[in-house]
């Protein structure tokens, strides 16, 4: 692997993670990505957005070597082994869960070699980075560690059997080799508001065993026999290190302002929860058996949007706060001169009327799980279909949160039919107050509006907007969320017109026109993972099999994907690994198993 | 100045806060909601946990007012400006330490800094002061507690 004036390709990274936060791990053994405590905390480490001064945590051969990795099997263990002219070694790298019966650190990091043969000479360096690369980072060796600390956070990092390292400039480096069947470890202990741990060797060690044996216990209990089983497995295993546990949300992506353009300033920060990826997410953990996980989603929904019900914010913080301002990190240079680096996002005030639909299909899809619904949410539940009935007619952002002017998208209408269709079977199951009289002559008022304004009958398709006579990958949704029937005309005449208009091979972009904002961004692998359950949903199976096997080889070597890829290089653009492509797959792969068995999954 | 004094003040102290958070709730200044937080303690349905966190806050606000009480007692003096200093302190204990810190520990639902992937917990943490809630949580706490307390040092004072 080449990096571009200290840049790693996106596609060479792989995740590690403990359910608070994530470290991003380049091919070429450095940690360039850490957040601490949480997902949303400032960085430590953050090379990836500035190669110079963002910080890292390197560890690789200083011979030639070659890097060949892989998640230990049904898990988020990762292992590297570098193999050089001299011999081969293997470091693992995970997060380690707590071990409750004893204290452990708040976060730890660990880093363990083990020398399969022969003689590596490696070279470690430790440089950490506070708050953005903004804060004053103090180094000093103490009781035989290495503190690195900046206001209430500290890292400590011990080194056992891979020498001391020295300080110089900032950054705490050393080498090791280590003779056949020998090992060594670094360990990296967090702390914020509270003094740090130090453990010891064994302490590590054990918890990192114990680590690798819950990830396969945990991936285990799906529940899924069709097709891509292992590529479903590890797009589960992502989702679950992208669940914030404190709380049970999800975050879109553990980064920011990776670019959707090289070069270009469409950059944005995901560590936060988009109401919009509820019902995938829902849908998901309930089809593929994993209920506590959506269960504690669903409380988290519920909770973290009491503050503005009925009115529903598009998202939310990881702690269900609602204070998302953006501001620019001019301290950071941006992914290879990718400006300007973002933490917060302003899409938090947009309007978008999509969301009211996801969020009443994650709670038809919760309630026909579980069965039930208690009084006080089912209250609030009927309060959103009303706030649709009011607002549905109003202009909007759309699905994508364009910065142009607002208009009447039609997927948002789309789905505040869905809104209003799911609040009417809620009602008739007794779920919630009835008022379905009234949803439901408003959900006929919307598909009037989507069916006579939306409906381009030359192009044989819906369109983006009554005044964007142009295509929307969103418009695939129509066909996922059943606003007609999956093998209706009119879905099958849009599904052949994204394919015509927007797709190229593969690739499958979001749409062509402006969306106000400048530059170019690469092809949205979402969409291409809805074209592929909405071909799988409208019978045409074969088309959706042979364009899935294409996408998963364009997955990484560890099968993560970002949320953007660049249709000439397959280089991976935007935040990574991308919560929503995941969940995309899982709903492809779990449509085209349906197709294939008439039944629905498991 | 009487402990009947005091008991009623707490009862009335209690409906007046527990009221005056449940407006700030309905009105989407808080997410706060005690009764949900206690009751969850002990079943993950909403509806019967509200029941059962409601009997629990009221029971706590009972045994606050002793507390308080014994404050009045110690000192030889009781009222409503001393209640409702009083009522400061327990607002800082309340969103300091027993909820913020003490509640997560023993609550079996809830998450806390330290929850991983090992864990799915039901309730977010409170977070400092309770903001994980609504950052004009800490206003309303402070507020209800203050109110809480000028009751019970006006009704200790008054009564008897």
């Amino acid at each position: 692997m080449e990096r571009v004036d200290g840049y790693a390709p996106i596609r060479e990274y792989a995740l590690v993670g403990d359910g608070r936060t994530g470290a991003l791990v380049a091919s070429d053994g450095s940690i360039d990505w850490l957040c601490l405590p949480n997902v949303d905390s400032p960085t430590v480490f953050a090379r990836i957005l500035d190669a110079e001064r963002g910080g890292s945590f390197q560890l690789e051969p200083t011979a030639p070597y070659e890097a060949e990795r892989r998640y230990q099997e049904s898990s988020n263990v990762l292992e590297t082994t570098f193999t050089t002219a001299e011999g081969r070694v293997r470091v693992t790298d995970a997060m380690t869960l707590t071990d409750i019966t004893r204290i452990s650190p708040m976060r730890e990091l660990v880093r363990k070699v083990v020398a399969l043969g022969g003689t590596v000479p490696l070279r470690w360096a430790f440089e950490p980075r506070f708050g953005y690369a903004c804060s004053n980072t103090r180094i000093e060796r103490r009781a035989g560690r290495w503190f690195a600390h900046a206001g209430a956070d500290a890292l400590v990092l011990g080194v056992c059997d891979a020498g001391e390292g020295a300080l110089e400039n900032g950054v705490v480096s050393g080498e090791l080799r280590l003779a056949e069947g020998s090992s060594a470890l670094l360990s990296l202990a967090a702390a914020n508001k509270e003094p740090a741990v130090l453990p010891g060797r064994d302490d590590s060690e054990r918890r990192l065993e114990r680590t690798a044996r819950f990830w396969p216990e945990w991936s285990g209990r799906i529940r899924y026999d069709g097709a891509w089983r292992d590529e479903v497995i590890r797009s589960v295993l992502v989702l679950k290190l992208l669940t914030f546990a404190p709380s049970g949300a999800i975050v879109a992506a553990p980064t920011t302002s990776l670019p959707e353009w090289i070069g270009g300033e469409r950059n944005w920060d995901y560590r936060f929860t988009w109401l919009r990826d509820a019902s995938w997410t829902l849908d998901a953990m309930i089809r593929l058996g994993f209920h506590d996980e959506a269960h504690a989603f669903f409380w988290w929904l519920m909770h973290a949007s009491r503050l503005t019900q009925p009115r529903l914010q598009i998202l939310y913080r990881i702690d269900g706060s609602v204070d998302t301002t953006e501001i620019e990190v001019p301290e950071l240079g941006g992914y290879r001169g990718s400006s300007p680096v973002r933490v917060g996002n302003g899409a938090s005030s947009q309007v978008q009327l999509d969301l009211y639909g996801a969020v009443l299909e994650a709670i038809w899809v919760y309630t026909r799980a579980v069965g039930r619904l208690d009084g006080d949410t089912g209250k609030e539940v009927a309060k959103i279909a009303d706030y649709v009935t009011e607002h549905w007619r109003d202009r909007d952002n759309g699905i994508w949160e364009v910065r142009s002017e607002t208009t009447h998208f039609i997927q948002s209408k789309a789905l505040c039919w869905v809104a209003l269709d799911r609040a009417c079977r809620l009602a008739a199951e007794g779920l919630i107050p009835d008022r379905s009289d009234r949803w439901r002559a408003a959900a006929d008022d919307v598909r009037a509006f989507i069916d006579v304004e939306g409906w381009d009958e030359e192009r044989r398709s819906y369109v983006r907007a009554p005044d964007l006579r142009e295509l929307d990958a969103s418009l695939l949704t129509l066909a996922l969320l059943r606003y007609h029937d999956p093998r209706d005309e009119r879905i099958g005449g849009t599904i052949e017109a994204v394919e015509r208009d927007l797709r190229h091979g593969p690739y499958v972009y979001r749409y062509l026109g402006d969306d106000g904002v400048s530059g170019e961004e690469g092809a949205f692998l979402t969409c291409s993972f809805w074209l592929v359950d909405a071909l799988a949903r409208g019978g045409r199976v074969d088309d959706a099999c042979t364009l899935m096997e294409e996408l998963l080889r364009l997955a990484n070597d560890v099968g993560l994907y970002s949320e953007e890829i660049d249709r000439g290089t397959s280089e991976f653009l935007g935040n990574f690994p991308q919560a929503l492509t995941h969940l995309a797959l899982i709903h492809a792969a779990c449509s085209i198993a349906e197709a294939e068995s008439g039944e629905r999954v498991p | 100045m009487t402990v009947w004094g005091a008991v009623a003040g707490g009862v009335v102290g209690t409906i007046v806060l527990t009221s005056t958070l449940r407006l700030a709730q309905e009105m989407g200044w808080t997410r706060m909601d005690i009764p949900l937080l206690l009751g969850t303690i002990f079943t993950d349905r909403r509806g019967q946990a509200s029941v059962l966190g409601y009997a629990i806050h009221f029971s706590n606000g009972l045994v606050f007012a002793l507390g308080y009480y014994a404050v009045f007692s110690a000192v030889s003096h009781a009222g409503w400006l001393f209640g409702a200093l009083l009522g400061v302190v327990h607002a800082g204990l309340a969103g300091g330490v027993l909820v913020t810190v003490l509640l997560p520990a023993v609550h079996p639902r809830m998450g806390t800094p330290w929850s991983d992937a090992e864990e799915t917990p039901l309730l977010e943490a409170p977070g400092f002061l309770l903001m994980n809630y609504g950052r004009r949580t800490v206003i309303w706490t402070l507020l209800t507690h203050v109110a809480y307390g000028a009751i019970v040092g006006g009704f200790a004072a008054r009564l008897g």
